[in-house]
């Protein structure tokens, strides 16, 4: 392949500097940070009780916060993983939007969990007189596992790409520089060099797999292991891990579209692409909906006295608009628009895509919460309070805080390091000529 | 029914006092088994009284005060519980009237945050023809407690004695142990409980459940500080109507400090049942049906909500 | 001179009226003595503090008193007391009482309530007759229990006497059949037959036997015990050491310890050992 080709590669691959866009994002994202910051403060000192959450609903919009981080981390093992074991070429863009999103999901999750603790003070106690007998702790230990692979899953493949980054010092920036030569000055590239880096891209691609599963079953255990209607299924592992991988495809075909726009990576990210993309998320969106079918059709025709409430209340009843809502945007609207080609061209796509990260949301919300206004003795002898929810500003500010920060981590993660493996697509394209 | 408090609160005490006075005077053992933890050891100093024969005796100091200030017992201690006991509680539907008396000797002696009961009065109907009745409902100290099985710091735990408690000094506050409870029991301090400074300052006992802090769980013990002096719970002498009974399952016996019966009897014969037993979990707690109801069920509380 | 009097006069008048309306304003105290003998050995006194406030009688914490024998006088004084939150105050009946207690069958004890701002000086007594109960058994196990009072110096049979015959339990007492109350005839006893079969004892199968005299207007408050092997043995099991879910920190179940040990130590022992490829990495990029 001709220098000048892959120079130019290089060029459009190089992490850009903040337009004036990019910086009323960033300042957006920070704002968003610190408000969630101040209600955090506001909550350690005042207690929980800022929040709307009472004796009833005990855990609120940070749990199911923490289920939705927990699943779009899930896209790693996906995108990354999955498709690079059975050699799919047209993900190697997205492997690293994929990662990234992962790690920055991952980390959030553990810092709303945290926020979520009555006592964050006492966090060690975990890790000093941690139960193995408790889901919590089998959650506790997946998520770290996972944080590392992820982040050794982004690692590896960015030596490369760092060796050339390190080149570009004028366009880079002398701190930026710094830190390239901190991570990674020591690849030179050398055929033993690869060898052992591709062998352990292999083995942490296999490792993932498990893990990632392991990872969004256990938190689907949270629930499952208990007695209440809505959350005693035997289905809820599998129902997560599917609702997981549709969440992620949907959070990579929006940063896809962002990333292309704002970078001018039309070369890159193609709408071969989107369509591929698309195709995979109808695919996951079917899977989804199939457990959802089994999850409330199957209680729903026998009508357990216990659950009998909880359904209705989902169905008809006091949450009828949000339940079917997220059914609508998260399943129902992106398969009707991406079966069909045309929907399947970036713009649309991206709109499906949000879609199924808003009704996501939403049915993360919709697990948490109705369930436990049905507890199986009545609500009396409490306050009145106690027997609705909807979250306090306090909360909100936290959950769109903790979104805020992942954001942010992502675009600076894209401002730091190319978005796109610049190797990687080196390799592949010289491969491509060849054939 | 004896609703005579004096002459229950004089009973109990004279038994505990008679009982200590025996052990000081007898070879028999304390009421507790010979446990290193738990049994009264001779201070050494002696007493002087009149016996009845007109004559000065001697007997250990230990053995004859009432032991009101016993020192609380330590962590480990409060983790194991008393051994060779297995408390459990016997609540009569039919003569509970939703008095709440026991739900305020709890809150006050335990100083529980208003609305943060540990005992709860619900109005039940099973179904739409079966009889309508008040339900106190506290811990059910599971002998399969789904509470203690996800607790992931150990800050909630089953005793010997079948007690469950909660160290507020270890809670973490994710509140994974209310979630799991079906019974819906376990509260949370939502803000600061805004104790009395020298209530607040006291180092936490496990067995008396105080003081109570903010961010972490709080449940009905089934007073453990008084089951050692050899006293009821609160509950249950503070209800009039004599609803609750408490004692040993070992010993075969409950009371409610007037009436004294005999455990298995009184199940088979007024048929006890346990709150959802078919989850597995297998309560402490036993209900007397409301059968031959001392008086017709009143709801006043849903009147008045139907006004408001 | 004249005029400075008039006032003074004036405003001690008033003063002691206020005090004296005051003084009105003072809550009834109503004190009541018991009188305990535990197994013919332990003798004690029970005050008992109560006040009707609001229309409900509430026990009244903190209030001194003193007891006395036969009467209140300072040289009668057997001890004082402060009432406890149940509103009871205890005294065991001391060496000192010996004279008075010895001089005849017929005592009776005086309890006064010190006067304090919220209630006046309250007086209670009781009478009582020295009396005391005796249980006796057969090994076919009926119970006979006796009461004898005394007259004079003899003991002699005390007729319609409730009597309470139970076994001692950890917080109350169960009774040996379905009578809750025996009455004595005219020789002082009542017979009942144990009817608790199998109830559980101690170890060696040991129940300890309570006859009560209780709340009577005579004899006070009397109990005797007595140990009969009468009892099942007691059995103990727990489940406090098995290795559940349910158990504490390292009583987890086996299988739970092989499976997760298992998957740490393998995946963490893969993530090391990629650690270390970082590291052969980087020491061939410097070799170069």
């Amino acid at each position: 392949m001709e220098n000048s080709a892959k120079q130019k590669i290089t060029e459009d691959l190089l992490p850009q500097k903040f337009g004036k866009q990019g910086k009323i994002w960033v300042a957006f994202l920070l704002i968003l940070c610190i408000i969630g910051f101040i209600a955090y403060c506001r909550q350690l000192s005042k207690g929980l009780i800022v929040t709307s959450m009472r004796d009833y609903v005990s855990w609120g919009i940070y749990i199911s916060n923490f289920v939705f981080f927990v699943a779009i981390s899930l896209v790693g093992s996906l995108i990354t993983a999955v498709l690079r074991l059975t050699n799919v070429e047209w993900s190697t863009p997205l492997t690293r939007i994929a990662e990234i999103i992962s790690v920055a999901a991952i980390t959030f999750a553990a810092i709303i969990i945290v926020v979520d603790m009555g006592r964050p003070d006492r966090f060690y106690n975990l890790f000093i007189h941690g139960r193995l007998q408790s889901p919590i702790i089998w959650d506790v230990i997946v998520i770290t596992t996972y944080f590392f692979i992820s982040i050794l899953l982004l690692y590896f493949p960015l030596l490369p790409d760092l060796q050339i980054l390190l080149r570009f010092k004028e366009k880079t920036g002398n701190g930026l520089n710094k830190l390239y030569k901190f991570l990674g000055s020591f690849w030179k590239n050398t055929p033993a060099q690869i060898k052992i880096s591709n062998k352990a891209i292999s083995i942490l691609c296999i490792t993932i797999i498990p893990i990632a599963f392991a990872i969004h079953t256990v938190t689907s255990w949270l629930f499952a292991t208990t007695y209440r209607p809505g959350w005693d299924s035997t289905n809820f592992g599998a129902y997560f891990i599917s609702g997981a991988f549709l969440v992620g495809a949907g959070g990579v075909v929006v940063a896809m579209y962002v990333f292309r726009k704002h970078y001018k990576l039309e070369k890159y990210i193609t709408e071969d692409h989107f369509d591929k993309m698309g195709k995979v998320l109808v695919m996951l969106a079917l899977l989804y909906l199939y457990f959802n079918i089994n999850e409330f059709l199957v209680p729903a025709f026998k009508m357990k006295k216990s659950e009998k409430e909880h359904l209705i209340g989902l169905f008809t009843g006091e949450f009828a608009v949000v339940f079917w809502f997220a059914i609508t945007t998260a399943m129902i609207l992106p398969i009707l628009i991406l079966i069909l080609k045309k929907g399947r061209k970036p713009f649309p796509a991206f709109i499906a895509g949000t879609l199924v990260v808003i009704g996501s949301w939403v049915k993360r919300y919709l697990i948490v919460t109705p369930t436990l206004l049905h507890p199986f003795l009545p609500m009396q002898d409490v306050p009145n309070e106690y027997r609705h929810y909807f979250p306090s500003w306090e909360e909100w500010a936290i959950a769109i805080g903790s979104l805020a920060g992942a954001l942010l981590i992502i675009t600076l993660f894209a401002r730091i390091f190319p978005i796109i493996p610049i190797h990687e697509t080196i390799t592949e394209t010289e491969e491509h000529e060849k054939a | 029914m004896n609703t005579n408090d004096k002459s229950r609160r004089e009973f109990i005490t004279a038994g505990l006092l008679a009982s200590l006075a025996v052990a000081g005077c007898s070879t028999k053992n304390n009421p507790f088994e010979p446990d290193a933890i738990d049994s009264i050891k001779p201070s050494g100093k002696m007493v002087k009284l009149l016996s009845v024969d007109g004559k000065v005796i001697e007997v250990d100091e230990a053995f004859l005060k009432p032991v009101p200030n016993l020192p609380a017992v330590s962590n480990d201690a409060a983790r194991v519980g008393i051994s060779g006991k297995k408390f459990v509680m016997v609540i009569d539907l039919s003569r509970c009237k939703s008095l709440k008396k026991c739900q305020s000797a709890c809150d006050h002696m335990h100083h529980i945050h208003p609305g943060e009961n540990w005992i709860k009065v619900y109005p039940m109907q099973d179904s739409e023809h079966t009889a309508p009745y008040w339900q106190p409902t506290t811990c059910m100290h599971c002998d399969e407690p789904p509470c203690v099985k996800v607790c992931p710091v150990d800050a909630t735990f089953k005793r010997k004695d079948g007690i469950v408690l909660i160290d507020s000094d270890r809670c973490i506050g994710c509140r994974f142990c209310m979630a799991a409870c079906p019974y819906s029991t376990r509260v949370f301090n939502w803000e600061d409980p805004g104790l009395p400074k020298e209530i607040a300052e006291q180092p936490y006992s496990c067995e008396t459940s105080m003081p109570q802090k903010k961010g972490t769980v709080g449940k009905c013990d089934f007073c453990p500080d008084m089951a050692r002096k050899g006293e009821l719970p609160h509950c249950v002498s503070a209800c009039p109507n004599g609803t609750f009974f408490f004692g040993d399952l070992l010993e075969d016996s409950v009371t409610n400090g007037a009436e004294t019966f005999r455990f298995s009897d009184l199940i088979k014969d007024k048929a006890g049942y346990q709150l959802m037993e078919d989850l597995g979990t297998k309560p402490s707690v036993y209900y007397l049906p409301p059968v031959n109801r001392n008086f017709p069920f009143e709801n006043n509380e849903q009147k008045e909500d139907k006004k408001s | 001179m004249k005029k400075h009097n008039h006032l003074f006069i004036t405003l001690l008048l008033s003063c002691i009226s206020v005090a004296v309306i005051a003084q009105d304003a003072k809550n009834d105290l109503s004190l009541t003595l018991s009188y305990f003998n535990n197994n013919n050995q332990v003798q004690y006194l029970v005050a008992h503090a109560k006040s009707k406030i609001d229309g409900r009688f509430q026990m009244i914490p903190g209030i001194n008193v003193s007891f006395f024998i036969t009467n209140d006088s300072s040289g009668n004084l057997l001890g004082k007391s402060v009432t406890n939150d149940k509103g009871e105050a205890f005294l065991l009946i001391p060496p000192t009482a010996k004279e008075q207690w010895n001089k005849s069958a017929k005592q009776t004890f005086v309890v006064v309530s010190q006067a304090s701002k919220l209630y006046d000086e309250t007086k209670a007594s009781s009478d009582i007759t020295k009396a005391k109960v005796k249980i006796d058994t057969t090994d076919d196990r009926k119970i006979t229990a006796t009461v004898l009072e005394l007259k004079d110096t003899a003991w002699v049979p005390a007729k319609g006497v409730d009597l309470k015959i139970a076994i001692k339990r950890l917080d109350g007492d169960l009774n040996v059949n379905e009578t809750q109350t025996f009455t004595t005839d005219s020789t002082g006893s009542i017979t009942a037959e144990f009817k608790r079969d199998s109830i559980p004892g101690d170890i060696n199968g040991n129940i300890t036997l309570i006859a009560k005299v209780e709340d009577n207007d005579t004899y006070g408050n009397l109990s005797t015990e007595k140990i009969v092997p009468w009892g099942s043995k007691f059995q103990y099991v727990s489940n406090f050491d098995e290795r559940t879910l349910f158990a504490r920190r390292g009583k987890f179940p086996i299988w739970l310890g092989v499976i997760a040990y298992s998957i740490i130590i393998v995946v963490w022992g893969i993530l090391i050992s990629l650690i270390f490829d970082i590291v052969k990495i980087k020491k061939l990029g410097q070799e170069v």
